[in-house]
C-alpha cells in the first residue's frame, strides 16, 4: 500500500520543483491544496512513496505526469474581470506608456489569446470604455483568439452565467448585457468591438499573420504547455509585438524561466514583459 | 464605438510575404541585414528538415540575442543529430550566455541526449562534465539517477563531483547510499564533499 505521507520537507522540495518549471508558487497556506492533489496523483501513479512519485514526476520522459499535476493544481476557469489588476496596469501605465510612440490617428492593436469563451477580451473592452480616457481619443482593434472554434462561437455568442459576471459592478450588467432568464447576453455594441480568431500558436502559418500589437494578453495558458512550446510560444510573441510592445501573463507565470527575450517591468499594479523599444 | 474590427481575417488572407519562403530562400535570409528577417526565417525553417546545418552555422556568428533564441528554439524542435552535435559543441564555448543556452535547449531534448550522456560525462574537460550535469537537472530520463551515481564513483574532478552529489540529494534514491559513502573517502581533504554526502543520504533515509 502507498505511504501518502508528505513531511514538510517534501512539501519545500516540490513546492521548490514546482515553482521553477510552471512559475506557480504555494505559499504555506495552500500546504492542504497541494497535499490533497499531490495525494490524489501518487495514488492515481500507484507511486509507493512521495519520494519515487517525485523522481518520477521529475525524470518522466513524456512530462505527461507533470501536465496531470499542473492541471489538478490549477483552477481553469474564466470570468469577467479576472485578475483585475492587469486591466487597471492597463488603463493607468501600459497605454498611457505606448500612446507616447504613436502618432495621432494611429490604431492602438491589443490581442487576447486564449480567448476561451470571451470573457476576458470583453473585460478588456468594458474597461476600455469605462477606465480609460483616451478611448476619446484613440481607436483601438482588440482581437481574441483560440484553437477551439467550438469555444470561439460561444465567444462570439456572449452568453455568460450569473457566476461569469458575478465580479462585474450592476451598473455593467445592466449598460452592457441583456438579462436572458438567468443568463446574461452581452451587449452588440461589445460583441461588434472584439474580432473573434482561431489560432494555434504552434503553427507559423497561423500565427505568421498576428503581428503590430501593442499589447497581448495572454494570462494562464503557458502553464498547460511544455518547455519547448512555451518557449515557441514566447518567441511568437515577440515578433507579433511592437517594439515597446508589452506581454501580459497570468499571476503565476514568469517570463524569465521561458525566455530571455524580454525586459520585465514592475509596475504598482503588475509585472508585465516588454519588447525592447530598440528591437526590429 | 471607438473600438473598431479590422476584420483580421482578411488581413490573413492578405498575408503577403515580402520575400520567398521556400527552404533555399529562408536558408539566404537567415544573413539578412535585419533582426526581424532572420528571426522569421529562423521561425519559418521549421518546415525544412534539411536546414539545420544553416541554422548552425548562423548560430555561430549571430550576434542578435533575439535570433539566437528563435535559432535555438528552431534547433530544438528539429532535434536531429546535427542540432544535437551543434549543441554539444556550444558546451564548449567561451561564450557563457551561449553555453547556457545549449545546456537549456538539451534539458528539453531527453530523448536525443541521453544516447551521448555518457560520453559528455567522461569527455576530457571537466567544465562539459559540470555541463552535463547541470543538464541532468532537469533531463526528463529514467537514468539519471544511474548517471549521477557514476560521476561520483568515478570522476576524479572534485567539482564535478561535488555538482552531481547536489543534485542526488534532490532526486537520489536507497540505490545511490552506497556510492555517497564512498565518495567521502574519495576527497576525505574536501570538506563540503563529505557535507553535500551526508545532506544527500540524510535526505534519502528520511524518505
Amino acid at each position: 500500500m502507498a505511504d501518502t505521507t508528505i513531511s514538510q520537507e517534501d512539501f519545500l522540495k516540490f513546492r521548490e520543483f514546482f515553482y521553477r518549471k510552471t512559475g506557480i508558487h504555494f505559499d504555506d497556506s495552500k500546504r492542504y491544496f497541494v497535499d490533497k492533489r499531490l495525494i490524489e496523483r501518487i495514488v492515481a501513479t500507484e507511486s509507493v512513496t512521495f519520494r519515487s512519485y517525485f523522481v518520477m514526476l521529475r525524470f518522466e520522459t513524456s512530462g505527461e505526469e507533470l501536465q496531470a499535476l499542473t492541471n489538478l493544481m490549477t483552477v481553469n476557469e474564466t470570468y469577467f474581470f479576472r485578475e483585475e489588476y492587469q486591466f487597471k496596469c492597463l488603463v493607468n501605465t501600459l497605454l498611457p506608456e505606448i500612446i507616447t510612440s504613436k502618432k495621432e490617428g494611429q490604431l492602438l492593436r491589443i490581442w487576447s489569446v486564449p480567448s476561451s469563451s470571451g470573457e476576458e477580451a470583453y473585460s478588456i473592452a468594458i474597461y476600455l470604455l469605462e477606465y480609460w480616457p483616451g478611448i476619446n481619443h484613440w481607436d483601438v482593434e482588440i482581437i481574441s483568439s483560440d484553437i477551439d472554434t467550438k469555444i470561439l462561437a460561444q465567444a462570439r455568442n456572449g452568453d455568460y452565467s450569473a457566476r461569469s459576471v458575478e465580479k462585474l459592478p450592476a451598473y455593467f450588467l445592466e449598460k452592457y448585457f441583456r438579462r436572458k432568464g438567468d443568463a446574461y447576453q452581452i451587449s452588440d455594441d461589445l460583441k461588434q468591438a472584439v474580432e473573434f480568431t482561431k489560432v494555434n500558436l504552434m503553427k507559423p502559418e497561423d500565427v505568421r499573420p498576428y503581428r503590430g500589437f501593442d499589447i497581448i494578453f495572454c494570462r494562464n495558458l503557458l502553464i498547460y504547455f511544455d518547455d519547448l512550446s512555451r518557449r515557441t510560444a514566447a518567441d511568437t510573441f515577440f515578433d507579433a509585438l511592437n517594439p515597446g510592445g508589452f506581454l501580459c501573463l497570468g499571476h503565476s507565470e514568469s517570463m524569465s524561466r521561458i525566455s530571455s527575450l524580454y525586459q520585465t517591468r514592475k509596475f504598482a499594479d503588475s509585472v508585465v514583459y516588454q519588447k525592447s523599444k530598440e528591437a526590429q | 464605438m471607438p473600438l473598431i474590427k479590422q476584420h483580421i481575417s482578411k488581413s490573413i488572407e492578405q498575408d503577403q510575404r515580402k520575400r520567398e519562403r521556400d527552404c533555399t530562400s529562408l536558408e539566404l535570409q537567415l544573413s539578412d541585414p535585419s533582426s526581424a528577417a532572420r528571426r522569421w526565417a529562423a521561425r519559418d525553417l521549421i518546415s525544412c528538415p534539411e536546414a539545420t546545418g544553416a541554422l548552425v552555422l548562423q548560430l555561430q556568428q549571430e550576434d542578435d540575442s533575439s535570433v539566437r533564441e528563435i535559432i535555438l528554439t528552431t534547433l530544438t524542435q528539429l532535434g536531429d543529430e546535427l542540432a544535437v552535435a551543434s549543441l554539444v559543441g556550444y558546451l564548449r564555448s567561451e561564450d557563457v550566455a551561449l553555453r547556457n543556452e545549449a545546456i537549456e535547449a538539451m534539458k528539453l531534448l531527453p530523448d536525443e541526449v541521453a544516447p551521448i550522456m555518457g560520453k559528455l560525462l567522461i569527455d576530457p574537460d571537466p567544465d562539459v562534465r559540470i555541463s552535463a550535469v547541470n543538464i541532468l537537472e532537469s533531463l526528463r530520463h529514467r537514468q539519471v539517477e544511474e548517471w549521477l551515481t557514476k560521476v561520483i564513483e568515478e570522476d576524479p574532478h572534485v567539482n564535478v563531483c561535488a555538482t552531481a552529489v547536489d543534485l542526488l540529494g534532490e532526486v537520489g534514491t536507497t540505490s545511490a547510499q552506497e556510492a555517497l559513502e564512498k565518495l567521502k573517502t574519495r576527497f576525505p581533504d574536501e570538506p563540503y564533499i563529505s557535507f553535500a554526502a551526508d545532506l544527500a543520504l540524510k535526505r534519502i533515509r528520511s524518505t
